[in-house]
């Protein structure tokens, strides 16, 4: 018994000094970008592994699956608003977006079938991931 | 189509709701609110002109 309040007591110190870490100046913002760069980290690290294992299979997953329907990753494109706020979507994903700058995928292809199936995952996929920053920015607030 | 409501309606259950059991009744309402929207509005739309 007394070890199983030790292990409780360990956790309890362990999560007041992560609340004091994340409480110290920009570490909001800290979590915000790691959230952002890792889909599902945020979560991770601020000690939700259960929701942080899931949105970091489900939300590359999906952007995977967008790519995979030869869906565009749309670049910023000013002179397009529509084409600028679907790379704002896409830019949500964090590093499968930029690792699919880097390498030139996602070009898509219009005339295939899937076409727009596929911008919608990647767009949704990244949108889903910027509302999963938020959350892990209220977690770490502690708001949540 | 199904596809992509399963995933929408996990992550949202998992957003929202802290412990398994509502995220679970949440996924499944989600789930099968996406599909039944799908299909009423794949009716709805029938009568229209492509």
């Amino acid at each position: 018994m007394c070890g199983h309040v030790g292990s409780g007591r360990l956790g309890l110190d362990s999560l007041v000094r992560r609340k004091s870490f994340i409480s110290g100046g920009s570490a909001g913002a800290l979590v915000c970008v790691i959230a952002w760069v890792f889909p599902g980290a945020g979560h991770l690290w601020l000690g939700r592994v259960q929701k942080g294992t899931v949105f970091f299979i489900v939300l590359p997953l999906m952007y995977l699956i967008g790519l995979w329907l030869e869906g565009q990753v749309f670049s910023f494109d000013l002179s397009q608003p529509l084409v600028a706020l679907a790379a704002l979507a896409d830019f949500g994903i964090g590093l499968p977006y930029l690792l699919t700058r880097f390498f030139g995928a996602g070009e898509g292809r219009v005339v295939a079938v899937t076409y727009e199936y596929g911008n919608t995952f990647l767009v949704v996929a990244g949108l889903l991931n910027s509302l999963v920053v938020l959350d892990a920015y209220d977690i770490a607030l502690g708001r949540k | 189509m199904l596809v992509f409501s399963a995933f929408v309606s996990v992550v949202f259950a998992v957003l929202t709701k802290d412990d398994v059991d509502s995220q679970i009744r949440t996924g499944v309402i989600l789930f099968a609110g996406f599909g039944g929207a799908c299909i009423l509005l794949g009716w709805a739309m029938y009568p229209f002109p492509l």
